[in-house]
Parts: C-alpha cells; sequence; structure tokens
C-alpha cells in the first residue's frame, strides 16, 4: 500500500534523533512486547508479512509519533483479533481488571 | 500495586494494554512466561553487536576467512556460532578506500539480529530511512563521518529476507592485534555504515 | 497452537525461518548483469517495491535465489516463491539531478516486480 511507512526520499522528516547508549528496552513493558511478538510469531499465528502490512495499516499521525513497540503493540493486537485468537472486548475487560487491581 | 515501566504518559495505555494481551494468552495456554522471560534474556544479554565485531576481526586477521565471509556470509558468520532469527539469508559489503556502504530498510526496520541483536530506534525510525537512501552523504556528515571527495556511496536497502552487515575498513596501525582486542575497536554502527571504526587516542 | 516452551522458543530463534526454496522447480528469470526496469503496482495492501523505486531501470547484480513473494504471502494468497535478486540502480535514476553521480542503491526486487528493460 502506499502508506507513510513508504518513506524512502521523502524530505522534511527532520534530525535523526540519537539516543546515547540506547537500552535494548526502555522498560517491562517493552520487553513483554518484544517477547510475545516472538512467541505469537514463532508459534505460528500470523507470520512476517501478515505483521509487517499490519504494522503499514496503522493510521499516518500515529505512525510518525508512536513509539516503535507501541506500533507493534497495535500491530499484534489488530492481527489476533482479525484472526480470532483474542476479541477486543476480553482486551479492554482485561485492561479495566489490570488497572483495579493497581489501585 | 502496578511494576514500574516508567513508560509516563507518552505511551498512553500501551504498558496495559500488553499486560491484558500478554495475560489473556497466559490463560488461554498459548504463552507461556517462561518462555517470554528467556527470549527477552537472550535478546537483551547474548545476542548483540559484540558478535559482529567478532566476525568483523576474524575477517580483518584471516584473509582466507574473509574471502568465505564475502563469498558465502551464512556459511562463515556460522562458523562463528551466530545464525538464527532475521539472519537466515545474510550478505556482508566491505567498506574499502573507493567504496562506503550503509544499510536501511526504509518499509520498516528489517536488520541482521544475529550479528548485530536488535536495532536502535534511530535506525528504524523515519527520518533515517527516508533520508539515507536520499542524501547519504548527509547522513553521514550528521554522525560525524566525512568521506574523501574519491569515495563511492553504496546504499543497500533491506526489502526483502536478504539482511546485510557492512564489514568495516581496518584502521591503519592496527595490524597485528589479536583478534579480542580488534573487535573490542568495532562499533555497532561501523557495522550499519554509519561511522568508520577508529582507534581511540 | 500451544504455548512454546522456553527451550522450544529458543532453539526456534536460534535456528531462524526462511521462505528460501534450495531446489526450485522453476528458477530465477534473470542472471547477473541483465538490465531490468522495475513495475508500477500500486496494490491497496502489501507490497516490498517502494514508491522511490518504481519505473527505474537498473541492473541485475546478485540473484539470491527462489523466495516467497510477500505481496502475495501477507494477504494469505500464498508464497508464490520466485526469483529475488539484487538490483543496482544508480543514483541519478533515482534523485534525477539531486542524485550523486557516482553514488548507487541496492535493493531487491523478485521476478514479479520486473521487466527487461
Amino acid at each position: 500500500m502506499n502508506g507513510i511507512h513508504d518513506c524512502g526520499g521523502m524530505d522534511g522528516l527532520g534530525p535523526i534523533d540519537r539516543e546515547i547508549d540506547e537500552p535494548v528496552f526502555h522498560n517491562d513493558w517493552e520487553r513483554k512486547m518484544f517477547g510475545v511478538f516472538i512467541l505469537t510469531i514463532v508459534g505460528g499465528l500470523f507470520n512476517d508479512d501478515e505483521f509487517r502490512q499490519s504494522r503499514e495499516r496503522l493510521e499516518p499521525v500515529k505512525y510518525l509519533q508512536f513509539s516503535y513497540y507501541r506500533q507493534w503493540l497495535l500491530a499484534v493486537q489488530r492481527l489476533l483479533v482479525e484472526k480470532d485468537v483474542l476479541s477486543m472486548e476480553e482486551i479492554e475487560e482485561r485492561m479495566k481488571d489490570l488497572a483495579k487491581e493497581d489501585g | 500495586m502496578a511494576e514500574s515501566d516508567g513508560s509516563g504518559d507518552a505511551d498512553g495505555d500501551a504498558a496495559l494494554r500488553v499486560n491484558a494481551i500478554v495475560s489473556l494468552l497466559v490463560d488461554k495456554g498459548l504463552v507461556d512466561m517462561e518462555a517470554l522471560d528467556g527470549i527477552v534474556q537472550a535478546y537483551e544479554t547474548k545476542i548483540g553487536p559484540h558478535n559482529g565485531a567478532k566476525v568483523v576481526a576474524r575477517a580483518w586477521s584471516d584473509p582466507d576467512y574473509k574471502n568465505r565471509l564475502l563469498e558465502n556470509s551464512n556459511a562463515a558468520i556460522a562458523e562463528l556460532g551466530f545464525a538464527g532469527a532475521q539472519g537466515e539469508n545474510m550478505v556482508v559489503v566491505e567498506n574499502t578506500p573507493e567504496v562506503h556502504n550503509l544499510v536501511v530498510c526504509t518499509l520498516c526496520s528489517c536488520y541482521p539480529w544475529p550479528v548485530l541483536g536488535l536495532p536502535p530506534t534511530w535506525y528504524k525510525s523515519p527520518p533515517y530511512r527516508a533520508r539515507v537512501v536520499r542524501d547519504p552523504r548527509g547522513v553521514l556528515r550528521e554522525f560525524g563521518v566525512e568521506l574523501e571527495e574519491h569515495v563511492k556511496v553504496q546504499v543497500w536497502d533491506s526489502n526483502s529476507e536478504i539482511r546485510f552487515m557492512v564489514l568495516p575498513e581496518q584502521p591503519s596501525g592496527t595490524e597485528g592485534m589479536n583478534e579480542a582486542d580488534l573487535a573490542a575497536l568495532v562499533s555497532r554502527d561501523s557495522m550499519i555504515g554509519t561511522a568508520k571504526v577508529i582507534v581511540p587516542e | 497452537m500451544s504455548a512454546l516452551s522456553r527451550e522450544e522458543a529458543l532453539r526456534l530463534v536460534g535456528t531462524g525461518a526462511t521462505t528460501r526454496v534450495d531446489d526450485p522447480a522453476s528458477g530465477p528469470q534473470y542472471a547477473v548483469g541483465d538490465r531490468v526496469v522495475t513495475r508500477n503496482p500500486n496494490p491497496p495492501t502489501h507490497t516490498r517495491l517502494p514508491r522511490y523505486v518504481r519505473c527505474k531501470t537498473g541492473t541485475i547484480h546478485k540473484v539470491h535465489g527462489v523466495f516467497a513473494l510477500p505481496d502475495s504471502n501477507a494477504v494469505g494468497a500464498g508464497r508464490n516463491e520466485q526469483g529475488c535478486y539484487s538490483v543496482r540502480f544508480d543514483s541519478e535514476e533515482l534523485w534525477g539531478p539531486q542524485g550523486q553521480v557516482g553514488d548507487c542503491l541496492f535493493i531487491d526486487m523478485w521476478d514479479d516486480y520486473l521487466d527487461p528493460a
């Protein structure tokens, strides 16, 4: 698709922002996101090409602004829902439960 | 109490959403937390650019190995014990006094995990991806690398299963150093092509 | 799918997975040195032919082998294995007057992305 991800040669995207001594993961949720991505793709729930396409379908503003692993999260979530592994309802329900636990 | 994840407001409800999805997948018997921790640990500690640095140091030290590396990168890299996801089809490209190579994935973030680990955020972000194919010399300047006029620049866009690693030039004055000391000089950026290997003062 | 154990998961990422076909029934259509011109697909779905390199003329630099075509593999239309190549494009070909003479770019192409030039 002719999406925002296809950005080779595009102008005006700004300077290349480099984090000094960037860690592999910035926090625990990034770790979990990477881990669950690997387990679901290696487990055969979806393939690389399906994953890339899912990420490409993210709205352009979100694609440019959301952090990398947050984009992965939305891409994987979409695939899990489209493939009937999870439903949005149960995800939102679980989020509410977890938020209550956190107090 | 919620685990501290330091995500702040910038990532919205990402932490909560990831936790929800993981816990649901665990409940349904699709994900094992020990496996998840094992994967994270492997990529956080074991698999990283120190692997690629060993490959570079070996190539600098052993001309036959270097030929094998350029001829059949997969086999040569596997000789040192590195292989696996996102490195199943490796091509190593050599920097010389006449040619400077850079690697990118304009469409997403493809990167040779077994030799370099997971990519830095800048490599995966639109500013690098957009500009390096169009103005590689400008990007190099931004990284502090100024090439001599006669040097030709080649950019490799990783849009297939092929994964690229740059074999940087060996800095002068390091001939005869042992492999471990050579490997310590090789930065991750030099194997992407956005840096040269320099000998610290 | 049932949960992978830690050992199994680590084994699988240590081996990796590729769609490369080592003994294909039919081989790649092009050879090193062939002049090719890229096509102009604009599918609403996944493709790995970026806009900046459509309708451009280049030279086959290397034959990688036979691999799945991402365009079909992404939409459940099968692997459609075919020749995959490294193709060289001169900077001026891609960027016109803003290109840098002497510089070039290599990007991978599949049979379905190419026509003979």
